[in-house]
């Protein structure tokens, strides 16, 4: 991308009165290799490419994309946005200084610099290794995908700045049946690196831990259904907290007045057990970034400390919106969205709780060992998600293994029933979808107690 | 011929050059619009225009596929040598297909009366009367989670070395709003959306006061009793509950042990109450075409016919496993995507019971109007469900009080048998799945 062309464009984007304009240019290479049952079944590769043009005016957000990133498709597409303005006025020359952010995400061995024969052949041991676990087991599914993506940011306040993003994640699916009913299992590690992720990656007993699961599941019981206390361990149990919180501090919902926790800065919403933080700036991990979509550099966020609110994830067009600094945490799957606050590597951070003394004076409960998906609705706050490998706690001891838990309750309500938080913090990968569409975040918490909660099961 | 036309036969020509004995070209191209209000004043807008192109290729009988969303001799070299790369590294024994056309296809129109379904201005016009709507009916009603406009006109064309040459338009246009309505700390959300393909289709009043009366009917919800319940799912949370569960009539999801159907077929699987349709020549659907995704025609068919499984839905490779002929169901995720199965249009076809009859017969239980987290709480292979939930209560055959915060769970493959009646209100809420409200026998609810 040429800075002449992007100044000609944002020029044609103000043309009509805008007075904010942003250009953000995509190139993609993604590559993805499946196994099933052992053998290669399917081995994909692709460019995403293209250009999205953006202009405010006041609080309006004008947005439009295209494919085509010549000099006259992107002058056709700034001119289309422009159109949805009606004023005329003149426009100073718009002057972009270009400057290249520090990279804190050091890749050792790009994608393409491996084949996908290379990919194929670093499943295959995966498959042996959850065959060997049981039976039961019968059907894995292996996938490395990979995606290199360059960006070029450009907007009217002078921006020009870049960025490339490489990420790589192996997902592990184990299915175990007894010819009447199938449980799966499921292990999907990744970060922001190249093929050095996958080689240093101790793979096999990642691979032997999703089918475990899944024959452990196949021979549980049905959850019983009933509000009771819960402890949901550590790494992706920090869904909850995505879903149960983090959402609803997005500053897109805040500004629209459709979050339970608009105007609730600097008031107690958590347990003075709860520090919760939105950090962009961890080396390699999968929700971090150099610059977000907006070309702002990431930074870390202190959401909540000690149970006290503290910030908000902005994003340009909600910082004028609210009249606060952008967070750095403007994101958007690809040009084919227009960028809003979203989340990064979102963590409840340690606290001080011995993790078996959280379940011994539980009592009788649910243990949440390993959580799956879940979403909210931030205007309510109520929120759900699916627990995929829990034990029932009897008298604080873990007891039997049990299938089909839900987990339901209101973000406002749960993050106030937390009375334990644990010492040992580790984080989950996931994709998030929201407004702009789906993107890598990290989830993450130390094991953590709430005590009490609506539990679904049968 | 325009300029991705070009691009296509000259990839083409290239593909057979290098040695790829069948090539296909799909190519997947949108225009489309949306817009939101907010204040009375559009808050965003978006017009769009993008596609994509993805190549297939048969290389000693295996395939291979790349994709590009950039249109320049570097790209077609890129999708060349990816092909060719990507077919080399096939294990999967099955035998693999490039289609060489139907004999004929179905002549349907899927384009709206006007370009786009109506003007830009009027699609504007109509985003702000949402809003202004929406805002009016009801004092507990002064927040918005999102009202809007969206059409999109888009195009396939299926291109191949064999000489078939398929192409489709149709436009799609829908409109939603999503209310939020407060009693002191109260607060509930609603939404409702409508899907036509011009805007004469659509009508602003009544999307508005769906989800008006419903986020207000549910502030005084509360949860129920934990406990077993007979249910009666409304139409709209029975077509979401379908759609999350379409997978298992899917062949290349039983030839995988991805559902338990496998060998099921001419057997009975679900009440005698249930016909489950697939029909993609349904002439408001949003999936409907007169061809799949491989260039196979496609036609109507019961996938469950009062009770007995009659079919499962095929791609070409499905069904040669199977013996038997694609059932024009070969289907993409996304123009980038290998070619899966997946359902057309399907629904459950609809008896005659409005919902009121239906709460009569059931007389007591739980009437669900929302699901949520379904793709979470939801395991399309084990079909256990356990998810958030919101209705009513159900009493002497009379809509009672206002249900949420509880949770359902359940099988699917165990409500099929258990159906106790079908209502004769189908509707197709979000997209090419629909339902009438099922009375789905016992579930049991987490509450209080």
């Amino acid at each position: 991308m040429k800075r002449a062309l992007a100044e000609l464009a944002l020029l044609r984007a103000l043309e009509t009165g805008g007075d904010f304009a942003e250009l953000f240019f995509e190139d993609r290479v993604n590559n993805s290799v499946t196994l099933r049952g052992g053998k290669v079944e399917e081995v994909n590769s692709g460019r995403l490419h293209g250009a999205g043009v953006r202009i405010f005016q006041g609080i309006q957000s004008i947005y439009a994309y295209t494919n085509d990133d010549s000099e006259a498709g992107l002058l056709a597409c700034a001119a289309r946005a422009a159109a949805a303005l009606a004023d005329k006025r003149q426009i100073a020359a718009v002057s972009l200084a270009g400057s290249v952010p520090t990279n804190i995400h050091r890749i050792a061995r790009l994608p393409g610099d491996v084949k996908n024969a290379w990919r194929a052949e670093y499943l295959r041991a995966g498959h042996a290794a959850m065959q060997a676990v049981s039976p039961d087991i019968k059907q894995t599914i292996l996938r490395y995908g990979d995606g290199d993506q360059r960006v070029v940011i450009a907007n009217s306040e002078g921006v020009f700045t870049e960025d490339r993003r490489v990420y790589t994640r192996v997902a592990c699916t184990a299915v175990a049946s007894n010819g009447a009913e199938n449980q799966i299992g499921y292990e999907a590690p990744g970060m922001m690196q190249g093929a050095e992720y996958a080689e240093h990656l101790d793979f096999t007993p990642l691979a032997k831990k999703a089918a475990e699961q899944a024959v452990r599941m196949l021979h549980a019981k049905q959850c019983p259904a009933g509000v009771m206390p819960v402890v949901i361990d550590n790494a992706f149990g920090g869904v909850v907290f995505h879903e149960a919180c983090g959402h609803s501090l997005e500053a897109e919902f805040i500004s629209r007045g459709i979050s339970e926790f608009e105007g609730k800065m600097g008031q107690r919403i958590a347990t003075d057990k709860v520090t919760a933080i939105d950090d962009g700036t961890m080396p390699n991990e999968w929700g971090s970034l150099n610059i977000d979509d907006e070309g702002t550099p990431t930074q870390r966020t202190v959401l909540i400390e000690n149970g006290i609110l503290k910030s908000y994830l902005v994003d340009k067009r909600n910082s004028r919106r609210l009249d606060i600094p952008v967070t750095g945490s403007g994101r958007r799957e690809s040009y084919a969205y227009a960028p809003v606050s979203r989340m990064r590597n979102t963590f409840i951070a340690a606290g001080t709780d011995d993790e078996s003394e959280i379940i011994s004076t539980m009592g009788d409960g649910l243990y949440a060992a390993k959580m799956g998906g879940g979403s909210v609705n931030p205007a309510t706050g109520e929120f759900n998600f699916a627990v995929s490998e829990g034990y029932l706690v009897k008298g604080g001891k873990i007891a039997e293994p049990v299938r089909g838990a839900s987990l339901i309750g209101k973000g406002s309500e749960i993050l106030m029933k937390i009375d334990r938080v644990g010492k040992n913090m580790t984080m989950g990968q996931g994709m998030c979808g929201s407004f702009s569409g789906s993107v890598p975040t990290n989830v993450g918490q130390p094991m953590i107690r709430v005590t009490s909660i609506t539990v679904g099961g049968r | 011929m325009d300029q991705l036309g070009l691009f296509i036969d000259k990839l083409l020509g290239k593909a057979t050059a290098s040695g790829i004995a069948k090539a296909e070209a799909y190519l997947s191209r949108s225009d489309s619009y949306s817009s939101e209000a907010e204040g009375c004043v559009l808050s965003k807008y978006e017009v769009n225009s993008s596609g994509g192109l993805a190549l297939r290729g048969l290389v000693n009988g295996k395939m291979g596929i790349a994709y590009t969303e950039a249109f320049d001799d570097d790209a077609a070299a890129m999708l060349i040598e990816r092909v060719i790369e990507n077919a080399s590294l096939i294990e999967d024994t099955d035998e693999q297909f490039l289609f060489e056309g139907s004999p004929a296809y179905e002549k349907i129109n899927t384009l709206a009366k006007t370009p786009g379904g109506g003007s830009e201005a009027d699609k504007n016009a109509l985003t702000l009367n949402l809003e202004k709507t929406t805002l009016s009916l009801d004092p507990l009603v002064k927040k918005i989670e999102q009202v809007g406009v969206s059409s999109s006109h888009s195009e396939i064309r299926i291109v191949g070395t064999s000489g078939m040459n398929l192409r489709h338009e149709s436009d799609n246009l829908y409109a939603f709003v999503g209310a939020v309505a407060q009693r002191g700390d109260n607060v509930q959300a609603a939404s409702a959306l409508r899907i036509g393909r011009d805007l004469s289709d659509i009508d602003a009043a009544d999307i508005a006061r769906e989800a008006v009366e419903t986020a207000v009917f549910l502030l005084d919800a509360k949860p129920c009793e934990s406990g077993a319940y007979e249910v009666i799912m409304r139409n709209d949370a029975m077509a979401s509950l379908l759609g999350t569960f379409d997978g298992i009539f899917s062949a290349e999801n039983t030839q995988k042990s991805l559902s338990l159907l496998a060998g099921k077929v001419g057997e009975t699987i679900a009440s005698g109450r249930v016909t489950i349709v697939d029909d993609p020549h349904l002439k408001t659907g949003l999936a409907t075409r007169s061809f799949d995704d491989e260039g196979v025609a496609t036609y109507r068919k019961n996938v469950i016919d009062h009770g007995k499984l009659t079919t499962l839905l095929h791609n070409l490779k499905t069904a040669k496993k199977d013996g038997i002929a694609s059932t024009g169901n070969g289907s993409k995720a996304s123009y980038a995507s290998a070619v899966k199965v997946s359902p057309s249009n399907f629904y459950i076809e609809p008896g005659e019971d409005s919902l009121d009859t239906l709460c009569g017969k059931m007389g007591d239980g739980l009437v669900i109007i929302e699901l949520a987290g379904l793709h979470a709480g939801a395991d399309a292979i084990s079909g256990d469900f356990s998810v958030q939930a919101k209705g009513y209560r159900v009493r002497g055959g009379k809509k009672a009080e206002a249900v949420s915060q509880i949770t359902v769970a359940g099988n699917f493959y165990t409500l099929l048998k258990q159906v106790e009646a079908v209502g004769g209100d189908l509707v197709f809420p979000w997209g090419s799945t629909g339902s009438p409200s099922v009375w789905v026998g016992k579930l049991s609810a987490a509450g209080v």
